[in-house]
């Protein structure tokens, strides 16, 4: 897979194949459930027969040799005219496996093919006294797990039946890339109207003739935004698909009961959006079936159905998505109640950062655990969280996103001859400030009776600026659950403008949503509303003075391709009081050690997309400016031969996941960096 | 032999190697992004892109004198930003480095033109304004 089209190829077969197992899913989800029977057998088929021909195709040979023996029980299911439940886990196994391959990731599978087979076994009577390597009539050889023998790839693979039909079908693959391309060129044109207005001396000041024209071209441009935003936009279920097994799977695992539904799963969001959304939202799923669905006993006692109710609610709201996840379960506790009541309110109390008790981190999924990484990844897109729980009724995590990234209504103001921007989504309104009151030592402002914090935006972003004049503007903001007043200089106005990233380079620096060019060629930072919300911070002065030594402290990469077990390492890591920095992947790894030379340490997963843990200690182990950096292996795999294959590759520490706990974790690498 | 930008910063003589620079540019004032790091001075307007702007002399650990005149524009890695300097004082062959030098930012020095000259390596540059503040 090397040259240009073969990973084109790639890239369309990975998003078919993915497609076509996500539908296969839900139909044996079905099957399971006993909603569905023999009649689901050919869809299923067609499916699976597909992804094996494009496969053979392409030359991915597992996935072949998978697909076939998918194939093979399909069509028995078919023959036999019944579809017994049990034989949709196994099947059910099969397509993670295959998605896991369709994805690059080298999956053990013939364990896979020895259940598959024995699964057919479930199969009436009579099929059963048929050996295996006899197969069955529309099967064309045995499913034995090795390659099979008889197939002529050429003859077999493009399945014309199965195929997509080419015609009437008034769909297009485009590359996502070319869609970006896109929509940043309409924002390069809207930018370059704004100047064009700008230079025009204002859109009043036009003569008529000149005003018609431009209001022409304005029309256009934005029904050209608004398409071009539109192909970037893809439904909820092209992740929502998924939940259903993983909810599944987590609910068997953790023995509960629990009914699962999406709602609205045709809503739209940015394909970025979307791309990073399963895994919060995934953890969120989690976090309700592990703490928020109660044992079938204690819901019985509480007066509830057996059966757990967990649900998404994917709702539009204009150029906002509402994404609720809902569960019936236990809520929060009394005691969490009061704190909240005190103090930030419950949003606020659980989403501080790290928060949980110690009895809580050791479980994979604390409730608060991870929750201060969902609600940091949604203020890092311009959204906003909020909770809300009784004890008792239930628990509610509302996400609230942009539709689309790329351009987003932002309220302009002026601060210190700086100008910023803030979501318009955030802004309850614009007033005037004549009178501050104290309220617990800190300035507060009466809001038509209700008494809110109140802050210079300037001393909330951490800019210097000049102290303001009497009786100045503000912006009533909420996000987070949480309401406050910032006051600046000017409220300029709201405009839809492009958002510009801020590049890798401010990556540590967080709070922006990234920055706009405005029409005199000015750059206005974008504010993520969460930081004018969040209370006066206690530092900075400008910042061209080397006050601090630039040396930075040592850092902990932690690398891990689950969201969240890289969080939970994180909170723990960082409550012991190490920056941490983080990554996806062993590649991921790779080239921030290249970026950050101050990385002390390195904590890693052992099997990881891209490039695993072994390969990564490896690649340390043989650069010489990183071949003494320690490095920690946690893993699954807890056995002596793994542990003796990851110090042979020259790891310092090997710990298996389920014996790990925060303490073991901090000793390790206390010792390790020396403190 | 290698073609380098040699320049000028803090009353010191540097070299960057020609294929990191993109540009030379007219320093102009930048928009402070608040809670950066120290050597981050801003961003600025790039034709219609964010370009971060930081202080070479800061990075190189130097004391910042006066404001400076001129901006290079570098890449390496992927990213891009500029360095204010003071001036460029040519473009040319040198022989790369023939002894070792302070900063950690440099690959070393070599004596030419009757001073020291340090060898800039934005790859080691970069890497360190990724760090968080």
């Amino acid at each position: 897979m090397t040259s240009g089209i073969d990973a084109e190829l790639a890239g369309m077969f990975r998003d078919e194949a993915t497609e076509r197992l996500d539908q296969m899913d839900t139909t044996l989800l079905a099957v399971e459930s006993g909603a569905a029977g023999a009649e689901v057998a050919d869809g299923l088929f067609r499916h699976v027969h597909t992804v094996k021909g494009a496969a053979s195709l392409l030359g991915f040979d597992d996935i072949r040799i998978v697909a076939h023996a998918v194939e093979d029980v399909l069509a028995e299911v078919r023959t036999a005219a019944v579809f017994p439940p049990q034989l949709a886990a196994p099947l059910i196994r099969a397509t993670a496996v295959l998605r896991a391959q369709v994805a690059g990731v080298d999956e053990p599978f013939h364990n896979l093919l020895a259940d598959l087979a024995a699964s057919r076994s479930a199969l009436p009577a009579g099929r059963e006294a048929q050996q295996p390597p006899a197969g069955p009539p529309p099967s064309r050889e045995a499913p034995r797990g090795e390659a099979p023998v008889n197939e002529a790839p050429d003859g077999e693979a493009p399945d014309h039946e199965a195929a997509a039909p080419r015609t009437g079908r008034r769909t297009l693959r485009v590359p996502a890339e070319k869609i970006d391309r896109l929509l940043d060129a309409v924002g390069e044109v809207m930018q370059y109207q704004g100047q064009l207005i700008h230079t025009l001396g204002g859109q009043h000041q036009l003569p008529p003739g000149v005003a018609d024209v431009m209001d022409g071209g304005e029309r256009m441009l934005t029904e050209l935004k608004d398409t071009a935003i539109g192909m970037r936009t893809l439904p909820l279920s092209v992740i929502s698909r998924r939940l259903p097994v993983a909810v599944r799977d987590m609910a068997r695992q953790a023995g509960k009961d629990v009914g699962f539904a999406v709602h609205g799963a045709d809503t739209e969001l940015d394909r970025v959006i979307l791309e990073t959304l399963h895994d919060p939202l995934a953890h969120l799923l989690s976090n309700a079936v592990i703490h928020g669905i109660e044992p079938a006993a204690e819901r019985a006692q509480a007066g509830k159905p057996a059966r757990g109710r967990l649900e998404v609610r994917a709702v539009p709201h204009g150029s906002l998505v509402e994404i609720v996840v809902a569960d019936d379960g236990r809520g929060v506790s009394a005691d969490v109640l009061e704190q909240a009541r005190r103090g930030s309110g419950l949003t606020g109390v659980l989403t501080r950062a790290g928060y949980s008790t110690a009895a809580e981190v050791t479980d994979l999924a604390g409730r608060g655990v991870g929750l201060d990484a969902v609600s940091s990844y949604v203020r890092s897109l311009g959204g906003s969280l909020d909770v809300r729980s009784e004890p008792g009724r239930g628990m509610e995590v509302v996400l609230l996103l942009p539709l689309a990234l790329a351009i987003l209504e932002v309220l302009l103001f002026e601060r210190g001859a700086a100008v910023y921007g803030v979501p318009l989504s955030a802004v309850e309104e614009v007033v005037v400030i004549t009178r501050t009151m104290t309220l617990d030592g800190r300035p507060s402002v009466d809001l038509r009776g209700q008494p809110l914090p109140v802050a210079d935006a300037a001393a909330l972003i951490g800019a210097a600026a000049p102290p303001l004049p009497g009786e100045p503007p503000a912006l009533v903001i909420s996000a987070d659950g949480r309401r406050a007043v910032a006051t600046c200089d000017a409220v300029l106005g709201q405009r839809e403008t492009v958002v510009k990233p801020l590049g890798p380079l401010f990556g540590g620096t967080g709070g922006y949503l990234g920055a706009s060019i405005l029409g005199d060629g000015r750059i206005a930072l974008l504010i993520e509303p969460a930081v004018l919300t969040r209370g006066p911070r206690h530092t900075l002065m400008p910042s061209a003075l080397p006050s601090e030594e630039p040396a930075a402290a040592p850092r902990i990469l932690v690398v891990e391709d689950s969201f969240t077990v890289r969080e939970l390492q994180r909170s723990i890591l960082e409550a012991g009081g190490y920056p941490v920095t983080t990554a996806r992947d062993g590649r991921d790894a790779l080239s921030m050690l290249h970026r950050d030379p101050g990385i002390a340490l390195v904590v890693t997963d052992l099997d990881m997309p891209e490039l695993s843990g072994l390969e990564l200690t490896r690649a340390i182990r043989a650069d010489p400016a990183r071949s003494s950096l320690p490095v920690v292996i946690v893993t699954s795999n807890g056995s002596e031969d793994d542990r003796r294959r990851g110090i042979e590759a020259g790891a310092d520490a090997y710990m298996a996941k389920h014996a790990f706990d925060q303490h073991t974790l901090l000793a390790t690498v206390e010792r390790l960096v020396g403190r | 032999m290698s073609v380098y930008v040699c320049l000028r910063v803090a009353a010191e003589a540097y070299a960057v190697p020609v294929g990191d620079v993109r540009e030379v540019l007219e320093a102009v004032p930048v928009t402070a992004v608040p809670r950066a790091l120290p050597e981050i001075l801003g961003v600025r307007n790039l034709r219609g892109q964010i370009l971060p702007v930081a202080s070479l002399a800061l990075i190189l650990g130097r004391q910042v004198t006066a404001p400076s005149a001129l901006l290079l524009v570098a890449e390496s890695g992927g990213l891009q930003a500029g360095f204010a300097i003071d001036e460029v004082t040519g473009v040319g062959e040198l022989s790369g480095p023939t002894g070792p030098a302070e900063s950690p930012m440099l690959t070393g020095a070599v004596l030419a033109g009757g001073e020291l000259v340090g060898f800039i390596d934005m790859a080691r540059v970069f890497g360190s304004l990724a760090r968080s503040p």
